[in-house]
């Protein structure tokens, strides 16, 4: 008797461990959407190829991956989820998908090209017998999007939706997946994965690139076999130039932020005036949320080091020469001493101090700059109000030297991106307010432009440097920018019209129709900036 | 009579209150608010934890909703008016560069719309029946029902596309000082927005024309062996002008609050497309002082009106 009470024993063991482990590649808590199988099959059912192709008439490539083409960083030999149809049928079924889910979709921008995409994307998905509803977030985004649970295992989900269909737009590749960690504020939609975490914390602190780089592609393998978002579209940036615009052998990049693209070598056929668009309507943006997305701040101020096409610090800029140390804790900076701000006053290490104060004060601080600076010794006790100055910075003269309580990797780069502002005019200034500051009515920089005339909401213009330190080859004496955005339908117009020699934007109609004018260039290129359905895996409230 | 106008006036005060507080509840039913637009979605999830809550914090848009409006009706009685949330800029710099582009439009369009509605609606009514009067009730009609938007566009495309004539967008370019060196920009905008103006005139200044040659005093004045058009001009037209002018006095408070729709088409730099731009990001402040503006000049054009119809007709005075 005691020997069959064992075995029928035995015998629910193993069954409820086979159960057990049946059960653990299938979803993990009440939201479907955990399942790793209804995440791929997803992916399978979306021809994005087809999409790219119909839709954006080729000006987009569609992708597996968040890290765009050509990127030194992209891993290779990953999933790519091509059209499938019948996989994801299989792999729905296998899941016993409930055909009557309606899956939620949000997204967050007004154009029609969005709505058709999602309209596409819900034919695609009835195909494979899921059903979406798909509408727009409207008010406070950030926190309808990017409020992570308190519980970063378990959840529940602070967000209400299924999928959401946004982009990264990403000047570091810890852009693109620090959101899918623990540690992350952004992180609404992915439980703890203690692998995934581990990876990222390597990313963020080690000072080796190599084991950094290995580090980042195995993020990518992780998030790809893993289905934690589904990469759809990398966009692409385009740049305009009229077909009287010579750029001589300056490079194209990303043209949001700052790269060496040569603009004092720049030659006009014909005029000494070169024409663009993006005029600020009311004041000029302080250069703090994006370092270079506007054109003025990029005619107006410099960087310490000047970055090359693929936004790698390369070659000295306001920094005659730099040097961070092998372990990565010790900066030292030569600061030129033959430059003048536009009103004639020197500019000194007392400038550069003070611009890292500020972006390690002012509120609306892109995260990259602001946490690089707090890494500086004593930046945390300056940004907490209990220290007059950041102790970690010292000074002997045109020296600089800095010193970091901890490794960041960003510190060339934000030196290569964020412009150093004049103490003299903004010293004063609390930065809590600094946009209210008379200064951006009519900025003053050392940049190879200075202001020339504001008539605000119309135009500005802009009048080359004399005094600038680096050798000006080009023959751009004047620019004229007047008022007028992307997605305003201005720039066709505008190109139309002849108005512009210089311009960028990212809309794919406004690329065709520009490309269909006879006097200008379309140069399109590959940039960090990835279109992906997010992929919420917490259990819904 | 002064009494009269004094009450008039008086009652300003709690109707421009009032209505300010609705424009106020109005913008804070919109979802969201200033902070999420400052940049796009992309952007603002590059920015710290907690910072978004700091620049509410420091904009002071986390105060309950009844102390932020007593706060900023409290500083227009200081003469403060704020800074735009969008770009720190002082609010007042914004109305004193945005006035004249406004002002310089509007009464451009408004005399010319007065002048041709008037003159057409006129003779529309003298020849009556004829093709004139239909041709004229047509292109009418096309001026009233068709959006100035279209026209706008049809406008920038033909003549400053195309034919090249006209600049498409804009004010005025460096270099430019006198009114004449900018008369260019303005001429496709004014009469655009005089074209769709001058309708509802042509319209107006007929049928009160008509109305008036139908009444005896004319047909006196025919008997008397005047001249037809001293019958027509001096007799008839004079007292058909009368609600011409009201309709053109009601048009008056436009020369401030602008045209929307046309200054945003024309990139015109008037206070119409700011205060478009101001809805759209949310600047309560800015939308607030736009809307301040424009209630005051609606309620004092109709203070005057009302005035002026009480000195013409004792009768209206006697409530």
């Amino acid at each position: 008797m005691k020997k069959i009470i064992n075995f029928i024993l035995m015998l629910v063991l193993i069954f409820s461990l086979v159960i057990l482990i049946g059960n653990a590649s299938s979803a993990s808590n009440s939201n479907p959407l955990s399942d790793v199988r209804v995440r791929q099959a997803i992916a399978y059912a979306i021809d994005m190829e087809t999409i790219v192709e119909g839709l954006f008439e080729g000006k987009a490539t569609a992708t597996n991956n968040l890290v765009p083409p050509d990127d030194a960083m992209k891993a290779e030999g990953l999933n790519n989820y091509a059209y499938n149809p019948e996989k994801a049928k299989k792999l729905l079924k296998e899941d016993d998908w409930d055909s009557d889910y309606v899956l939620d979709v949000a997204f967050y921008y007004g154009d029609q090209q969005t709505v058709d995409l999602m309209a596409t994307i819900q034919a695609y998905l009835a195909d494979v017998g899921m059903k979406i509803s798909f509408r727009k977030i409207e008010g406070d985004t950030a926190a309808q999007l990017w409020t992570a649970p308190e519980d970063r295992v378990n959840g529940p989900a602070e967000v209400d939706w299924d999928l959401c269909y946004g982009a990264i737009a990403a000047l570091t590749l810890n852009d693109y997946f620090d959101r899918f960690g623990t540690e992350s504020h952004l992180n609404s939609h992915t439980p703890t994965d203690p692998e995934l975490d581990a990876l990222i914390e390597t990313t963020n602190t080690t000072g080796d690139l190599a084991v950094q780089a290995e580090a980042f592609k195995q993020i990518q393998a992780i998030i790809n076999s893993k289905v934690y978002a589904i990469p759809l579209y990398h966009q692409q940036l385009f740049i305009y130039e009229s077909s009287r615009l010579d750029r001589g052998t300056s490079e194209y990049g990303n043209d949001q932020y700052f790269y060496d693209w040569g603009i004092t070598g720049w030659t006009l056929e014909g005029s000494t005036t070169l024409q663009g668009i993006g005029a600020p309507t009311e004041n000029f943006p302080a250069p703090f949320l994006n370092p270079g997305l506007d054109i003025s701040n990029k005619l107006l101020f410099d960087r310490l080091i000047l970055a090359d096409a693929n936004l790698t610090p390369s070659e000295p800029m306001l920094a005659e020469s730099y040097d961070l140390s092998d372990d990565g804790m010790t900066l030292t900076l030569d600061l030129r001493d033959d430059v003048k701000w536009h009103d004639g006053e020197p500019f000194t290490a007392a400038d550069v101090e003070f611009t890292f104060e500020l972006l390690a004060t002012v509120p609306a601080c892109h995260d990259i700059a602001r946490s690089t600076i707090l890494a500086i010794e004593g930046a945390q006790a300056f940004a907490e109000g209990t220290a007059d100055s950041i102790s970690g910075i010292s000074v002997d003269g045109n020296t600089m030297t800095i010193k970091f309580e901890k490794i960041n990797p960003n510190v060339l780069l934000v030196l290569s991106q964020w412009a150093i502002l004049p103490e003299h005019l903004l010293g004063d200034t609390n930065p809590l307010e600094i946009q209210k500051d008379k200064f951006w009515q009519s900025p003053v920089g050392t940049g190879p432009f200075k202001v020339e005339e504001v008539s605000l909401n119309d135009f500005v213009t802009f009048s080359r440097n004399a005094d600038y330190f680096m050798e000006s080859t080009g023959n751009i004496e004047t620019i004229l920018l007047v008022v007028g955005g992307e997605t305003e339908g201005d720039l066709p117009l505008s190109a139309e019209a002849g108005k512009i020699d210089y311009a960028f934007g990212k809309s794919v109609p406004e690329a065709t129709a520009i490309e269909a004018l006879d006097n200008m260039k379309v140069t399109p290129v590959n940039i960090r900036y990835t279109r992906l359905l997010y992929v919420n895996k917490f259990p819904k409230k | 009579m002064l009494v009269y106008t004094l009450r008039r006036i008086l009652i300003l005060i709690p109707m421009l209150l009032f209505i300010t507080f609705l424009v106020y509840t109005g913008i804070e039913l919109m979802p969201g608010d200033a902070i999420d637009y400052i940049a796009s979605p992309e952007a603002i999830a590059n920015l710290a934890p907690g910072a978004l809550e700091a620049l509410r914090e420091s904009l002071g848009l986390n105060d309950p909703f009844i102390f932020r409006y007593f706060r900023w009706l409290g500083n227009i009685f200081k003469g403060d008016f704020g800074y735009s949330l969008s770009s720190g800029l002082p609010i007042s710099v914004i109305v004193y560069d945005r006035l004249p582009a406004t002002l310089e439009l509007a009464i451009a369009a408004l005399i010319l719309s007065s002048l041709f509605g008037s003159i057409l609606g006129v003779i529309s009514a003298l020849k009556r029946g004829s093709i004139l009067d239909y041709a004229l009730s047509v292109v009418g009609m096309i001026g009233v029902s068709i959006p100035q938007f279209f026209f706008g566009l049809v406008a920038i495309v033909l003549f400053a596309l195309k034919l090249g004539w006209l600049p498409y967008a804009g004010r005025t370019l460096p270099g430019y000082v006198s009114f004449f060196d900018r008369l260019p920009h303005l001429i496709l905008p004014s009469l655009v927005l005089a074209f769709t103006m001058t309708a509802g005139v042509m319209r107006y200044s007929r049928t009160s024309m008509l109305d008036s040659m139908n009444k005896d005093f004319i047909k006196t004045a025919r008997s008397k062996g005047l001249p037809e058009w001293r019958v027509n001009l001096i007799h008839g037209l004079r007292v058909a002008m009368t609600p011409v002018v009201v309709l053109i006095g009601f048009r008056l408070p436009s020369l401030i609050s602008g045209a929307v729709v046309i200054e945003t088409v024309f990139h015109w730099p008037g206070m119409g497309s700011e205060f478009i731009q101001a809805v759209r990001s949310q600047n309560t402040p800015l939308v607030m002082m736009i809307s301040f503006f424009s209630v005051t000049a609606v309620l004092a054009a109709s203070v005057v009106v009302d005035v002026i119809t009480a000195l013409l007709d004792p009768r209206v005075r006697l409530d």
